[in-house]
């Protein structure tokens, strides 16, 4: 064989080797979610008038401009609450260190309104870093935006004179356009987030 | 990071006399409160070494106001809180007060310590108190 054919060869090897690589790109499917579930199409949320935890009004564009992952819980609860608050945040550093931009914002809406005023949600979610939202104020405003997300809450009583809440154990994605895009559902863990957030973020 | 073993100060069951202690709390894990909450939770694992079943009654704190024995269960995608009425602790068994499960909840501290202070009651009887630093 002459170096001229042997040039041709090479040329049409090379030339199968992309053709089946990009072939094989093309047709392989997106990688998707492990564990969240994306809606069929981002919904919108109901209207509710709220305040955060300045004590700012908050309508549903205070989710614009935002990946945030909201989960509904509330101050006085000793074990869930802070150990769902707990992953999210350790899973915000964990894809801070994997260059994750942007990152989600964490978001505590309370459903403890009658306890949980501004105040308390400012030191609460102050506790698990910095830029979190926290969502509180009146209860029947609040129900607006719970029923139509499909959390579910209601006072319990356990023991003496406190209460507790049974509540929703799920967090919501809300993307930039200010919808609902996703959920997780519980028992969480940071990886979960980790790997299916920035999946779910190209999404959109 | 859990402690590992508490301090056992308290035993007054009658297998006491025995090698092994009777009643013991490994991995020890309480959390100072957050700043301006008036609670934490306090996890452990608590092992019967007796060959007789322990009923735990109630817990209580010198450092807190009260304790409650709980556990957080996920049912329907729902979280929900139930109070222990007591805890049975079966001869040999091992009994796990963890996150998402079975815990102490610790309500408004009486003091500014640096460790907590429990006593597990069975009964008139305090059979178990442990000491442990706040997980730092």
């Amino acid at each position: 064989m002459g170096p001229r054919n042997i040039f041709i060869a090479v040329i049409a090897v090379v030339a199968i080797a992309t053709g089946t690589w990009l072939s094989y790109q093309l047709m392989s499917p997106p990688p998707a979610p492990q564990t969240a579930t994306m809606l069929p199409a981002p919904a919108e949320l109901p209207e509710f008038s709220l305040v955060d935890h300045t004590g700012r009004s908050v309508r549903p564009e205070v989710f614009a401009d935002h990946w945030s992952l909201v989960f509904f819980g509330f101050t006085h609860c000793p074990d869930i609450c802070p150990l769902t608050m707990r992953v999210l945040a350790d899973a915000k550093i964990q894809l801070a260190a994997l260059n994750q931009d942007p990152l989600p914002r964490i978001v505590l809406v309370s459903v403890d309104p009658e306890r949980d005023t501004p105040e308390i949600m400012s030191q609460y979610i102050g506790y698990f870093g910095d830029g979190n939202l926290g969502i509180t104020g009146d209860l029947d405003e609040l129900r607006k935006l719970t029923n139509g997300l499909g959390i579910y809450f209601e006072k319990s009583s356990v023991d003496g004179d406190d209460y507790s809440v049974d509540h929703s154990a799920v967090v919501l994605v809300m993307n930039p356009a200010g919808r609902f895009h996703a959920l997780f559902g519980a028992p969480h863990e940071a990886g979960n987030f980790v790997h299916d957030l920035p999946i779910i973020m190209k999404s959109q | 990071m859990r402690f590992a073993l508490p301090l056992v100060v308290g035993c007054l069951l009658a297998a006491c006399s025995v090698e092994k202690t009777p009643l013991v709390a490994t991995d020890v894990d309480i959390s100072r409160p957050i700043p301006g909450m008036q609670m934490t939770a306090a996890y452990f694992n608590l092992t019967n070494n007796t060959t007789q079943a322990i009923r735990i009654t109630r817990v209580t704190s010198p450092d807190f106001e009260s304790v409650e024995m709980h556990e957080s269960v996920l049912e329907d995608g729902m979280t929900r809180m139930y109070a222990l009425g007591d805890l049975t602790i079966l001869a040999g068994k091992t009994v796990d007060f963890e996150p998402g499960g079975k815990h102490l909840m610790l309500i408004r501290p009486v003091t500014d310590v640096d460790s907590v202070r429990l006593e597990f009651h069975a009964g008139k009887a305090v059979v178990l108190t442990v000491a442990v630093p706040y997980k730092e």
